[in-house]
């Protein structure tokens, strides 16, 4: 195998871009002195509010104007490719990001005034999805903290505790079915729906995620049924319980169920518990306003410490090192990052504020996961942790609908490898 | 024919002297500079990016043949493949045998055969990410809420949610949207037959069938073949129906080579799936070749 820096092919590269930026060119002129810059955001629910801050931000400055680009994070990442990034972004940070991290594609932000008040417990997060030496590439703007949703009307009626071990859970899960309520409402038409609530809190409740991929990327194309770690080896047990509560306290017409379904069968009071994340909260409230629900962490093992609850980092901020605005971008990116805005927008939105001097939420929906989000005692889902090329998604909607549990986990080992060894 | 072989020997200095039409060119090159720009060089760029490791943007090396090496030990590509190819046959014959019946039916003397005409056109007009969502809508509520008002079991869960049986509802709902298309070339072939051969078998005391097999079949063969070699074409590179129903789901089961070969794009592995499109196009300019020859065989006919 040939392996070597190429300078005449960055010739090549370097005449697609100049291509690109002629037609670029096209789209962008015509402006007068004012600094345009594109911020991308596509955060559906959030749209309204954000777009006041940026009517807001254009009101108060007359020599930037910031235009919100909500195409989504498919086009985002396509932009790069294609040489015209946007300026700013507040963009769920995923394994997406993480290849515009890794090939340094981000400027350094460890200067600016978000970058001081960073809480240091998402230092660690960031850097699970790859790191540009001697750079901060992104800065968290808002977490979202997932757990088990539960029906607090249903709970109280049947007399039932928030279970802390696994025994406990299967005592709770038990005693709803023979009640004749569906103890959990799953929605296996979206397959995302299984990756990030049944997979992760069921993988993330038994197994160090963040230890597992670390040793999973140090073993790169070696994983497989040798190595020190693979899916086939440490998700095993997590996967097989999560099965064991698949088949035997779900709906029975989950398979042709959507997030949707789900949501308004939720709120129906047709089952007691719910994973999904604190965004399916404001979606059950359009149905049932009243309805008392709460949160708690899955419990996977018998050991209450092992409790942990799923955080990912929902929107984190960055300005690719290829915008030619970064100044007027920082400027955004200040606004945006002032107590009062990156507060209101996290509590409209039930996220946490992952700045040092934010207070927890207040909202009652998450009280039962703040404990554990104030120690720390969380985990970023492995779902999300694979790159999107390895199918994740889908080979675990093939779990639930009854495939082999460990073909599939040493499918997915052989897919990790094959993607180590050719990149 | 003969006579353009008779005039073959004088031929090449006469054209010497006859100055192009500059039309052509004004026609010509605007187009080749535009396929040039919008699909060879792009290819070219693609085809040279799959023999790296670049995931798009940043920094690159060449590794040579890993891509392909790791392209043909992996089991979802050859799924892929599996699907796609599989999935374009079953429903080229679907679609082609449904057209067909129907280009028949609609050009015989029927009442309001140009109203009938106009309804079976609509789906070719509707974009296929709707049709999709539609029949997804259809697949997962509507039938399922029919099936269990009825009390029949097997119709309660939505066909889109079994492995084993989703291709199905990927293939009707493409078949829906391609029929019409399919139909209207059958009509027109249909319409080209000349009255008269048809009067001549009627005198010869040519039965029905004998007439729909020794005739009209032999005869709009030739559209069959163009309906054929479209339709392969477009179920090969099937994506947008396939997103709006199953997603490529349950688990892996619905997933064609064209939504692994975008993943490059939005899942950073642009060079693998280069290297994927690269084998794509190789398969597809092979089927292309032996239809086409199979196609200048019938014309000659």
């Amino acid at each position: 195998m040939v392996s070597f820096h190429n300078r005449s092919s960055a010739r090549v590269g370097a005449l697609l871009v100049v291509a690109m930026a002629a037609s670029s060119l096209v789209g962008g002129c015509g402006s007068n002195s004012q600094e345009q810059i594109r911020f991308a955001f596509s955060k559906r629910e959030a749209i309204p509010f954000m777009q006041q801050v940026v009517d807001r931000f254009n009101d108060e400055h007359p020599d930037i104007h910031v235009q919100m680009d909500t195409s989504g994070i498919d086009v985002t990442s396509a932009s790069f490719v294609r040489g015209n990034p946007p300026d700013f972004a507040l963009a769920n940070y995923n394994m997406e990001t993480s290849r515009f991290v890794e090939r340094c594609t981000l400027s350094d932000l460890s200067d600016t005034p978000a970058a001081q008040k960073m809480s240091p417990d998402f230092g660690p997060l960031l850097d699970e999805y790859g790191e540009c030496e001697g750079r901060l590439s992104a800065i968290p703007y808002s977490i979202m903290s997932a757990a088990v949703i539960f029906n607090q009307e249903i709970f109280a009626e049947y007399d039932l505790e928030v279970p802390q071990t696994w025994d406990e859970l299967l005592d709770v899960a038990d005693s709803l079915k023979e009640s004749g309520v569906t103890p959990f409402y799953a929605t296996w038409r979206d397959d995302w729906t299984i990756g990030q609530g049944w997979f992760d809190y069921a993988a993330g409740g038994m197994v160090d995620i963040g230890a597992f991929f670390e040793s999973l990327r140090a073993e790169g194309s070696e994983v497989g049924p040798d190595s020190s770690v693979s899916f086939a080896k440490d998700m095993e047990k997590p996967v097989e319980k999560m099965r064991y509560l698949v088949e035997n306290y779900t709906n029975a017409d989950a398979d042709s169920r959507t997030y949707g379904d789900g949501n308004l069968a939720f709120a129906q009071g047709k089952a007691a518990m719910y994973l999904q994340g604190p965004w399916a909260f404001n979606e059950i409230a359009k149905t049932a306003p009243d309805l008392q629900v709460g949160s708690f962490p899955l419990p996977m093992t018998n050991d209450p410490d092992d409790l942990k609850v799923r955080v990912n980092i929902d929107l984190a901020a960055w300005i690719p090192e290829a915008s030619g605005h970064k100044e007027a971008a920082r400027e955004f990116m200040d606004y945006v990052f002032q107590p009062e805005i990156i507060q209101e927008y996290n509590a409209s939105q039930l996220g946490f504020t992952p700045t040092i001097d934010a207070p927890p939420p207040d909202d009652p929906r998450l009280s039962g996961m703040i404990p554990y989000y104030g120690e720390a005692a969380f985990y970023q889902g492995p779902s999300v942790l694979v790159p999107k090329t390895i199918p994740i998604f889908n080979y675990m909607q093939g779990i639930v609908m009854g495939q082999s549990v460990t073909d599939t986990l040493t499918t997915i080992d052989a897919d990790w490898a094959r993607l180590a060894k050719r990149n | 024919m003969s006579s353009s072989s008779l005039t073959a020997i004088d031929r090449p200095k006469r054209m010497r002297r006859k100055p192009v039409e500059p039309l052509y060119y004004f026609f010509l090159v605007p187009t080749l500079l535009f396929f040039t720009l919008a699909i060879t060089v792009p290819a070219v760029i693609g085809i040279f990016f799959s023999f790296t490791n670049s995931i798009g943007i940043g920094d690159w090396d060449f590794v040579g043949l890993t891509n392909y090496q790791a392209l043909f030990s992996d089991p979802a590509i050859w799924q892929s493949y599996f699907f796609t190819f599989g999935f374009a046959l079953v429903t080229v014959a679907v679609v082609n045998v449904i057209a067909f019946l129907l280009a028949l039916g609609l050009t015989q003397k029927i009442r309001a055969r140009v109203a009938l005409r106009a309804v079976f056109v609509i789906p070719m007009v509707i974009s296929g990410i709707i049709i999709a969502y539609v029949f997804n809508f259809l697949f997962s509520n509507s039938l399922p809420a029919l099936g269990h008002a009825l009390g029949i079991g097997w119709l309660e869960t939505s066909i889109l949610a079994n492995p084993n049986l989703a291709w199905i509802g990927v293939v009707i709902v493409t078949a829906w949207q391609a029929i019409p298309g399919t139909m209207l070339i059958y009509i027109a072939g249909l319409l080209s037959v000349p009255p008269d051969v048809y009067e001549a078998a009627d005198i010869d005391g040519a039965s029905r069938f004998q007439c729909l097999f020794r005739i009209t079949i032999p005869l709009v063969f030739g559209y069959a073949v163009i309906n054929m070699i479209l339709g392969f074409k477009n179920f090969l590179n099937a994506y947008d129906i396939i997103v709006g129903l199953t997603n490529g789901g349950p688990g892996t089961a619905t997933r064609s080579v064209a939504m692994t070969i975008v993943t490059g794009f939005n899942g950073g592995d642009y060079a693998y799936q280069m290297a994927n499109a690269t084998i794509f196009f190789i398969l597809a300019v092979i089927v292309s070749v032996f239809q086409l020859s199979l196609n200048r065989g019938r014309n000659t006919l």
